[in-house]
Order: structure tokens, then C-alpha cells, then sequence
């Protein structure tokens, strides 16, 4: 086995570890820094492992009504957020496996797990579930393609979509001379908040079935379905945070180096979040595609740039 | 007393339109079983001023903060005992008998009348007639027809809310007739925890009953209970002694005050700001202690009774008087913490709009009616409590919206904290008996109180002989307000019907009653 492999492997190994077990603490550190700043002593960092275990523990219950696409969906979702998690590369420097690391297949898998949510929706035909469902697919136009004008925005200097070299070709602090990864950076913010579903986008913690986004499509899951959908939601925040750590903001070239980069990052995105989320109420529903496209014009100003800046 | 008026079926309509020229505003109505025939009876009552405000003119009193005549020389004046005669009561029941129990309707002279006159029909089986189409209220038909407004049109679909919901909230069923998420219409229907609570008064001693109507609902418990109480003492000819009336006074202002800091908490809840909900509902918490302290109950249960006092802890008043202002600088620095931050001021402008007009078409009262710019509060007609030379108080810019009626709960609270300190000073007086006349004799057979709560007046009348209700009718300020909540939510997001209904923040309970 060359090296290349094994840091293949090593690599693949933290981004599972990482991704499938510790990402719940994401969600748990976010919940506890929020509580924190509202003066609540709040539950502690481990509460989304409870929740886990809990509803684990708990057998499925489904609607009479509902098909196998319903049934389908929590595993459908979980295991296209596990491939997400294999995908994202967690080390500079780490060689491919054969997965590999195309940030389209990412898009893919992150577009696979709404959809299979929304055929569910539309499956158990609850009308909270659909209206939900129904703005989670508007928002994700305006979503998807402003991670798409972002994800071209790192690409286009390695002359590749594939994610690691894009890690590598980020890496170091050169290019945070211009402007083009300081647009790049902005947009991806806005990311961030619409694809964890946190504040002002959606309201994490309500239970106004009028209001929801994210919560409306999980209304009728219990027991090991909801679990599988909470692990997803988990993981998906490890993907779009460890995304933003490893391409979007400042890290260091080796991978040791790069890992600690990581480390910190997340912390400092999950306080970012739990602070937004402190001091933002829930924007106007209708003003939230606005807010994208104010992310994909930031993108599109950033490609532009890049383009200028060549020529120059 | 108030004075009551009998007519004949055939004069109902033109008699109530008689009262409303006389610039009467109408306070309420409902039906009755008189002498084996139905009977209707309404109340109304006089205004002194135009409750609407001219647009541009200037309020009177503006920028003084506390409007009451001082507590001290209200209680210096020797009480004046027992009023006879009707010259004092601002009040006019008219009633009306008819053995086949068909009336005309009222409601397109009082818009505010629907839902009174949708009760007797669901519950007395009144008729009235020119009421079209009567639909259902308090019984709750299978078919749809019956109990909503129809709504046609391409795309056009229906959500459906409760009457069980995701978190801890009453019963009660919400409609909606949307567009995409464009709300065209909003049937309420409430009244699942019908209690009959009206009926079990019935027969009851006038005392035992105050149990029973305090019951209606928690969060309004002393204006429901004071209303009737001010309703069973008119009746019998009573008039409060000043340290009474203090003592009550001091009640509804206690009540006010934790709710309204439970409210604008729950507004800031529901547009997910958590920093402003969180400290609003620490501070209801510690008014609800202050209660606790005073009165021995947190929600001020079985603190009014007819015709006597009940003993608050006096010894208590003085730590509750430094609570509550730690409480005041507390709510006023939070309050400016919501005030100033532009995303939550982003939700709140603009949403829910009741304009002026409507408010007092349907009959909105309370803070709603005062964010819409009506210059109404039964505090300016409270003669049986101690609001002296009280003004309404109105927000900055009264337009109807969410905004102005969380507005409206802040712009009260230095005035309720204002009174509440110096009632609390007056508290350690010997709790009072009612000054008034030892005979029991009923001075007339209705009587009605009117008190200002929380979610705005509670209108109260009770028939007795003097012993044993023979009717009793509970109108609460929520009851007045359902039909402007469903009004302002046409037109809004179906994602802001959450805040909206915050922002009345509406009882089920006693208008299920």
C-alpha cells in the first residue's frame, strides 16, 4: 500500500469519525452557546446523543396512508448525508479514493436527501409537512445555486471541481489579498445559515407548524426514522461547516495543520451561529430568497473579479 | 344603577340604533329565558369623548407619565357611602321579550355584535332575523358551510390548525383559505372546552358564584371576577369604600402587569428572538412572585369578593414595592433592547394591520384597540376603582400592526408601575368592608361592571333577586377582540398568523367559558 493510500484511508477515517459520530455535537454546542447567551443554563453539549439514543430505542410508527417512499426517506437521506461525509475532504494533502472528492457529487447527495424528505411529504400528504417541504424546495433553488456560483468561485483557480484540490489550492493565506476569496467567504456565510436551517432563515426551535421549514417534513416521523433524520440534520451541519473550514476560510497547507484549522473553526462557526441566532430574529419568509440572491451576487461579483484580476 | 329599559320586539332594532346616536357604545349582548319567553338584552354604555383619535392631533397629557389622581388624597376624602338613584351609572340595558323568541338583528348597526348574536342563536335558539347567513359559533356543524365563509378561485387551498396544536396552546381551530402562502381568509372556531359555565352560575348564591366565573380563565381572573363582583354590587346598591376600591385597583394593575410582560415576551417568542422572550418571561415570573407574596395565589385567584374585601399580606408590600422596582428598570432596559433591533422591528412593522376604522367597527378593545388608535379604556370610566383623571395611553404610532400593539402593552407599563408603588404604600390599610346599606334589597334586577384587563374590558352582567343568580353573562376582552384577530390576518403570510395571534395574545378559556 503506497502512501498515498494509507493517507487515503487515515483521511476517509477521520472524515467518518468526524462526520457520522461527532457531528451531533455541532447541533449540541450551538444549542448550549444559545442558551449560555440568553442566560439559561441550557442543555449540555452531549444532548443530541440522548435524543439519539432515546429515540433509537423507540419503534417506527407510520402513517396508514403513507408508501414505501415514505418509509424510505429517513434512510434515503442518512445514507446520502453519509456519502456527503465521505466526500468532504478533511485534510490538505489527502490523496483520493474511489469516491472521490467532486464538489458536484456533494451538491448531489445534499439535493438527494431534500428531495427524498420532500417525496415523503408529499407521500404522508399532511398539510404542514407539504407547505414545509414546499418552502424548503423554493429556498433550495436560490440555495443551490448559490453554493454552485461559490463551489465554481474555489474551482476556478485549480482548474478543477474536485474538492481536495481545491483545499489545496486554498490553502495559506496568498490569496486573501484580493478580493476574490473574501467574496467567496461572504457568500458562503449565507450558506452556512440556510443549509443548517438556522436563524434568520428558519427557527430551529419552534413549534408554530405555520412557521417551519425544516422541522415541517419530520412532523410525522417518531422512533428511528426521526433519529436517522436528526443524525442527518447533524451531519449536515458537519458537511456545510467543515466545507466552509476547509475551503472558504484561512487554513494552514499540511495536514496535521490543517486538522487543527479545522478544529477550530468549527467551534468558532458554531459560536458565529448561536450568536446570530442570539441576536436575529427570524426573518420575513418571503425576504429569505432575497437574502440568497444577495449571497449570489456577492459569488457572481467574485467570479467576475477572478476573471478581471487574470486579464490584468 | 343602571338603568334598564324594556321594549317590545317589533322596537328592538330602532331602540338599540336610538342609544348608538347618543353616541352609546355598545358593551355587549345576549339572550335570556324571562318568564318562560326568550329575552335579549344589550348593554351599552355612555362615552364621554370620541374614542378616535384625529389624525396628527395632539394626546393630552403627553409626557406626563402617571395620570391618576394621587392615592393619598383619594383615601384622605370621607367616603361617601351608599349612591342611590341611576345618575351615577354610566350604564343602559336594554332589554327585549318575545314568547316566540325572534328578534331583529343588530348586527349591521353593530358589526361588534356578531359573534354575541351567533351565541344565542347556537345557545338560547334565538332568531334573529337580517342576520345572514347565521353561522355557527359555539355549536360545531360537520359541514363546512355552515361554519365558514366560502372562498372560490383558482389555486386556492385550505390550511388546517388545531384545535390540537404542536406545542402547549388551547384548543381551538384555525382555518385558513390561503394562496401560496397569502392568507385570504381566517375561520375561527373555538369554544371546544365549552364549560357552561353561565349556566352552573345559575341558581348559585351570588357569592358562590364569583367561583365560578373566576374559573373562566386564569390569566384574567381578578378583572373577570371584579367585573362581576362591581356587576353583583350594583345590583344590590353598593358602592366601595376608597380602601376597597385601592385595594382592587391595586389587584388589576398587578394582573396587567404580568401580563403584559408575558405578552410582549411571547411576541418576541414568536418570531424566534429569543434574548427578549427569555428575559420577558423571567420577569412575568418574578411579577407572578410579587403576586404569590401578596395574595397568596400567583394568578390572584379568590382575591376579589362581592361586597367585602379579601386580606392581601400588607407586611409583604414593601419588599413587593422594591421587587417591583428592580422589576421596572429590568423591563424598561429590555424593553429597549427589543425597541432598537431593527430584525425584530423588520417582522413586527407592517404585519397584522387593523386599521382604526375596522378596530372600531368590530368592537376591539384593550391594547388592540389602542394600537389602532382608539382612544378606549374603561379605566377613563371606572368610577368603582380609583383611576381618576386616568387618560388612555397610546403608543407613538398607533397603526394597527404588531408593532403598535406591543407598543401599546410598553407605553402602559411605566403608568401601571407608577400606580402599582404608590398602591402599595396604601395596601397596609385594615382591609375594608363596603361602605353602602344594610338591607340586601336588589336595587334593580341587572346590574353590569365593566373593568379594564389586561386584553381589555370585561364586561359583566348578572340578573339576580338579590340571593341566587338567576343569569349570569360574561364578556371578556378576548371574546370582543376574536373578530378583529381574524380580520387583520387576511392579506399576511401564513408563516406570520403565529405572531399575529401573539400579538392579541387572545384567551380561549373565557370566551369558551
Amino acid at each position: 500500500m503506497s502512501s498515498q493510500d494509507l493517507r487515503a484511508l487515515v483521511g476517509l477515517a477521520i472524515a467518518l469519525v468526524g462526520g457520522a459520530i461527532l457531528s451531533p455535537l455541532l447541533p449540541g454546542l450551538i444549542q448550549t452557546l444559545k442558551a449560555r447567551l440568553q442566560g439559561r443554563v441550557g442543555p449540555s453539549i452531549f444532548q443530541p446523543y440522548r435524543e439519539l439514543r432515546r429515540l433509537w430505542g423507540k419503534s417506527v410508527v407510520s402513517p396508514q396512508s403513507t408508501t414505501i417512499l415514505y418509509r424510505l426517506a429517513p434512510s434515503v437521506s442518512a445514507a446520502a448525508l453519509l456519502c456527503a461525509v465521505a466526500v468532504v475532504p478533511v485534510m490538505a494533502g489527502e490523496g483520493s479514493f474511489p469516491l472521490g472528492h467532486d464538489a458536484l457529487v456533494l451538491l448531489g447527495l445534499l439535493a438527494l436527501s431534500r428531495f427524498a424528505l420532500a417525496v415523503a411529504s408529499w407521500d404522508t400528504g399532511s398539510g404542514f409537512s407539504l407547505m414545509s417541504a414546499s418552502r424548503d424546495l423554493t429556498f433550495s433553488v436560490f440555495v443551490e445555486a448559490l453554493i454552485l456560483i461559490d463551489i465554481t468561485l474555489a474551482a476556478l483557480p485549480v482548474h478543477s471541481t474536485d474538492l481536495s484540490a481545491m483545499v489545496a489550492g486554498t490553502a495559506g493565506i496568498s490569496g486573501w489579498g484580493g478580493p476574490v476569496r473574501w467574496c467567496a467567504l461572504g457568500a458562503f456565510f449565507l450558506v452556512v445559515v440556510a443549509e443548517t436551517g438556522r436563524q434568520p432563515v428558519d427557527n430551529p426551535d419552534t413549534h408554530l407548524e405555520l412557521t417551519m421549514i425544516h422541522e415541517g417534513p419530520l412532523l410525522e416521523y417518531a422512533g428511528r426514522d426521526l433519529a436517522m433524520l436528526q443524525w442527518s440534520s447533524a451531519a449536515r451541519h458537519w458537511v456545510i461547516l467543515a466545507l466552509a473550514a476547509e475551503i472558504f476560510l484561512p487554513h494552514a497547507a499540511g495536514p496535521l495543520e490543517s486538522l487543527v484549522c479545522l478544529v477550530i473553526w468549527l467551534v468558532v462557526l458554531c459560536a458565529g451561529l448561536a450568536l446570530a441566532e442570539t441576536w436575529q430574529a427570524k426573518m420575513r419568509l418571503l425576504m429569505v430568497p432575497r437574502l440568497l440572491v444577495v449571497g449570489s451576487v456577492l459569488a457572481v461579483t467574485g467570479v467576475v473579479t477572478f476573471y478581471m484580476g487574470a486579464r490584468l | 344603577m343602571s338603568v334598564i329599559t324594556e321594549v317590545a320586539p317589533q322596537h328592538w332594532q330602532s331602540a338599540c340604533s336610538a342609544l348608538l346616536d347618543q353616541k352609546m357604545r355598545f358593551l355587549g349582548l345576549y339572550a335570556s329565558h324571562a318568564e318562560g319567553a326568550l329575552a335579549l338584552r344589550a348593554m351599552f354604555h355612555e362615552q364621554a369623548e370620541p374614542v378616535a383619535l384625529v389624525p396628527g392631533e395632539r394626546r393630552d397629557g403627553d409626557g406626563e407619565r402617571c395620570r391618576v389622581r394621587p392615592f393619598a388624597e383619594v383615601l384622605c376624602e370621607p367616603d361617601s357611602g351608599y349612591r342611590p338613584g341611576c345618575s351615577s351609572s354610566p350604564f343602559r340595558v336594554l332589554t327585549c321579550s318575545s314568547a316566540e323568541g325572534s328578534f331583529g338583528s343588530i348586527v349591521h348597526r353593530v358589526p361588534a355584535a356578531v359573534w354575541d348574536e351567533r351565541e344565542a342563536h347556537d345557545l338560547y335558539g334565538v332568531e334573529l332575523k337580517g342576520h345572514e347567513p347565521m353561522r355557527a359559533l359555539v355549536a360545531h356543524p360537520a359541514a363546512l358551510n355552515d361554519w365558514t365563509v366560502p372562498v372560490t378561485g383558482q389555486g386556492t387551498n385550505q390550511v388546517v390548525v388545531g384545535p390540537i396544536h404542536a406545542g402547549v396552546i388551547e384548543s381551538g381551530h384555525f382555518r385558513f383559505h390561503a394562496v401560496g402562502e397569502r392568507i385570504l381568509n381566517l375561520d375561527l372556531r373555538l369554544f371546544y372546552k365549552h364549560r357552561g359555565l353561565e349556566r352552573a352560575a345559575q341558581g348559585a348564591s351570588l357569592e358562590r358564584a364569583i367561583k365560578i366565573i373566576q374559573r373562566a380563565c386564569a390569566t384574567d381572573a381578578v378583572s373577570n371576577s371584579l367585573a362581576y363582583a362591581q356587576a353583583c354590587e350594583e345590583l344590590l346598591g353598593l358602592w366601595p369604600t376608597k380602601a376597597l376600591a385601592l385595594q382592587r385597583t391595586l389587584l388589576v394593575e398587578l394582573e396587567r402587569l404580568y401580563s403584559h410582560l408575558n405578552d410582549i415576551g411571547a411576541i418576541c417568542a414568536g418570531i424566534g428572538f429569543a434574548p427578549g422572550a427569555m428575559a420577558f418571561s423571567s420577569m412575568k415570573e418574578r411579577a407572578l412572585r410579587v403576586n404569590h407574596a401578596l395574595s397568596g395565589h400567583r394568578y390572584l385567584f379568590d382575591t376579589i369578593a362581592v361586597g367585602h374585601a379579601t386580606r392581601l399580606a400588607s407586611e409583604k408590600a414593601e419588599a413587593a414595592a422594591e421587587e417591583l422596582e428592580a422589576l421596572r428598570s429590568d423591563a424598561m432596559r429590555a424593553w429597549r433592547e427589543v425597541l432598537f433591533n431593527a430584525s425584530v422591528q423588520n417582522r413586527l412593522k407592517g404585519t397584522g394591520t387593523l386599521p382604526r376604522k375596522i378596530a372600531q367597527r368590530l368592537g376591539a378593545v384593550g391594547p388592540a384597540a389602542r394600537g389602532s388608535g382608539l382612544k378606549l379604556d374603561a379605566r377613563t370610566f371606572s368610577a368603582r376603582l380609583c383611576y381618576e383623571g386616568f387618560v388612555p395611553l397610546l403608543p407613538e404610532d398607533p397603526t394597527g400592526d404588531v408593532a403598535s400593539r406591543m407598543a401599546a402593552r410598553a407605553a402602559e407599563l411605566p403608568a401601571t408601575f407608577d400606580m402599582l408603588k404608590e398602591l402599595l404604600e396604601h395596601v397596609a390599610h385594615p382591609p375594608a368592608l363596603l361602605a353602602g346599606t344594610e338591607e340586601t334589597a336588589p336595587c334593580s334586577p341587572i346590574g353590569v361592571g365593566v373593568v379594564e384587563g389586561p386584553r381589555g374590558q370585561s364586561v359583566c352582567a348578572v340578573e339576580s333577586d338579590g340571593e341566587t343568580i338567576e343569569r349570569v353573562h360574561l364578556r371578556s376582552g378576548s371574546y370582543a377582540n376574536w373578530p378583529s384577530l381574524a380580520y387583520c390576518t387576511a392579506g399576511n403570510l401564513l408563516g406570520d398568523f403565529p405572531l399575529i395571534n401573539k400579538s392579541f395574545e387572545l384567551c380561549y378559556a373565557c370566551v369558551d367559558r
